[in-house]
């Protein structure tokens, strides 16, 4: 991942919690607090956000140095591969989103397709059409086990 | 003792009704065939087969999610043996010893010593659950909201500072999960919190899209393009699984020993399974005659972790059902499957379902053995398993997971929820936070909110209650002891920058 330079990992974590936690104490004090004794709605969710926003604090205070972080639960791979992996993020995001989009405006077999198809060519690896073979045997399967055997209640094909 | 068998047997006749066999054999055998496959560890494969549960009955719902646990974490060592792949950050430390069995052309007894330690850790396991449960029920039976509060507290903090990694990051994050569980309806005032005006947020998150985002979802999206499958010129056939009499000799002590950690640390509300092996595998490396074996294929470097991952799983049970305190990740899904089937675990569980109980003991025996038989003739049919390319099995369990997730409740919102919950569990992991703390908090955080409220309303908002009573004052002191040995940990670490993690000790 590339980040400026003199931020590191942790750093960016810290402030990640910094901004989480100031958000969901904000929206927390607009539930009713009550008291300790009878607890209103917003009670804990801020109690929570302040917490989060102190640890917030102690990471970035604790954080290694950029670069020197110590890597508790490695990423897979050998780490050679470095810098965003745009297409690979975008088709999977993509392939759930046209799952539910088309199993609103197309239905189930389209959806199916559609969210193998796309996902699958995240990989560099695969071809268009070694992704629409996937996606043929898929809906395939689809069609048989969850439509068949299962009855899935989304319709096999739908226009809205 | 009388008493115990009696309600064993019943435990049997439970386990072997025709309906609920199925399902345990069913879990077994999916659970293994998953959890063979490179990056699919027990949690992605229970959470994609949670829908499944909302469709049965109770008892069998149960007994297929156990049997999935224990299937998929005996498929995780094959690819880790045979590949030097651990799907699943436990087998990490079996690597070290299986793979290079497997090179040495021993990888089939590896697997026969696996098999052999984890049926053995798992059978002392279940003999310890069968015991202590009945015991912990007695002391639970004594617990009101204020005890089950700080009892919840301490499973919080253990479960988010003795994982790997930085306890920091472990608190944050499971703060994340209770404020996902925050998300909803106040039961108590009928607020809508956090919803963002969205109705279907009103009854909440769904679990099964959380997991499903972080566990599968956010995995493939750093795993993607980044993973390469090494094809194995593994061949193993079932009389290569038969191990040496010289390496079970070798292996009987260390397998035993392993099952003494597992067990010891799955009593222990919170520590997840990862410490645990790795403690396995450096004791067993510290008393070794030659610890330079270690890490050229040792096979005292395999039973040991194996055993002690094993009777670790059995042990959690304990707390998870007699409790209702998960111990980790995978028994909140657990515990967050029996809640969704109306069946809250707790002291009461043991007297109101017998059935799950009891069944669930002598399942986990006929899984085990289910485990033992299926896995010698299959043997073939995993190696196979492993040869598959990621650029097909990820969209396949995309797929899966979306048609899972919306079987749910028959919503796609809920599939809308796994993207969120993918992007938000890949920056976490990018950002090197462990994201399984985020399950315990999210299962127990309406319990946790529920109970603190009743008890603050009974002690008429008196904080010191927590301290005032005995049982509940004993445990925010443990928490109090987490919290210091932490702070000394970091002050130690401070001033003596060469004293070193038990994890890279291992790696070395």
């Amino acid at each position: 991942m590339r980040r400026p330079k003199n931020l590191g990992k942790d750093h960016l974590g810290a402030l990640m919690l910094l901004a989480l936690g100031a958000a969901v104490f904000a929206l927390g004090l607009g539930y009713r607090m009550g008291t300790l004794n009878r607890m209103g709605a917003g009670f804990i969710p801020v109690v929570l956000g302040v917490l989060m926003m102190l640890v917030g604090v102690a990471l970035g205070v604790t954080a290694a140095p950029p670069g020197q972080e110590k890597i508790a639960h490695p990423l897979p791979g050998d780490g050679t591969h470095k810098g965003p992996e745009w297409r690979g993020w975008l088709c999977i995001i993509g392939g759930v989103v046209a799952f539910v989009v088309l199993g609103e405006h197309g239905g189930l077999l389209p959806a199916t397709f559609a969210s193998v198809f796309i996902s699958a060519m995240g990989d560099r690896n695969n071809t268009v059409k070694g992704a629409a073979v996937l996606g043929a045997i898929l809906t395939l399967f689809c069609l048989i086990v969850f439509h068949y055997g299962l009855t899935l209640q989304l319709p096999l094909f739908q226009w809205h | 003792m009388h008493q115990t068998l009696m309600d064993l047997w019943y435990g049997f006749g439970v386990a072997l009704q025709p309906g609920n066999l199925m399902w345990s054999v069913f879990g077994v055998l999916i659970g293994n065939l998953i959890g063979v496959l490179p990056g699919m560890g027990a949690l992605t494969t229970i959470s994609m087969l949670l829908p499944l549960t909302y469709v049965i009955a109770p008892v069998p719902a149960i007994l297929m999610l156990a049997g999935i646990f224990y299937g998929s974490q005996y498929g995780g060592a094959i690819g880790a043996i045979l590949l030097n792949l651990p799907s699943h950050p436990p087998h990490a430390v079996t690597c070290l010893d299986g793979y290079p069995m497997t090179k040495a052309g021993r990888g089939g007894a590896a697997l026969g010593i696996t098999m052999m330690a984890s049926f053995f850790a798992a059978s002392v396991g279940i003999i310890v659950m069968i015991f202590l449960s009945p015991l912990l029920v007695e002391i639970a039976f004594k617990f009101g909201p204020t005890e089950i509060c700080s009892i919840m507290l301490l499973g919080l903090l253990a479960g988010a500072t003795m994982s790997r990694g930085s306890p920091l990051k472990g608190v944050a994050m499971t703060i994340f999960g209770l404020l996902c569980g925050v998300v909803g309806t106040d039961v108590i005032s009928g607020t809508m919190r956090y919803t963002f005006d969205f109705p279907d947020l009103a009854d909440g998150v769904e679990l099964g899209a959380l997991c499903m985002g972080l566990f599968g979802i956010a995995d493939f999206l750093v795993s993607v393009n980044r993973t390469t499958v090494k094809p194995s010129d593994a061949k193993v056939s079932m009389k290569d699984m038969r191990p040496t009499r010289a390496e079970m000799k070798q292996a009987f002590w260390p397998m035993v020993r392993g099952t003494m950690v597992g067990t010891l640390f799955g009593a222990m509300p919170g520590t997840g399974p990862t410490i645990t092996t790795f403690i396995a595998y450096a004791l067993e490396r510290k008393i070794a005659k030659d610890p330079t074996r270690f890490g050229k294929g040792a096979i005292e470097g395999v039973a040991a972790p194996e055993a002690s991952a094993h009777s670790k799983t059995q042990v959690d049970f304990i707390p998870t059902l007699s409790l209702g305190i998960p111990g980790d990740a995978v028994m909140a899904l657990i515990l967050g499957a029996l809640i969704i089937k109306g069946i809250q675990p707790g002291p009461q569980l043991i007297t109101e379902h017998p059935d799950i109980f009891w069944g669930l003991v002598a399942s986990f025996w006929i899984g085990n053995v289910l485990l033992v038989i299926m896995n010698v003739p299959m043997i073939g049919v995993w190696v196979r398993m492993l040869q598959v390319p990621y650029k097909y099995l990820y969209p396949a369990a995309l797929f899966f997971i979306c048609v899972g997730v919306y079987s749910t409740k028959n919503s796609l919102f809920d599939v809308g929820e796994v993207a969120v919950f993918g992007i938000i569990g890949a920056i976490f992991l990018m950002l090197d936070f462990p994201v399984s703390p985020i399950v315990l908090g999210f299962v127990l955080g309406p319990m946790l909110e529920e109970n603190f409220r009743r008890a603050m309303l009974l002690s008429r908002g008196d904080l010191m209650v927590f301290l005032q009573r005995p049982i509940s004052a004993w445990f925010i002191g443990a928490c109090s002891l987490l919290i210091l040995a932490q702070l000394v940990a970091y002050v130690r670490k401070l001033r003596l920058p060469a004293v070193r993690e038990p994890a890279e000790l291992v790696a070395e």
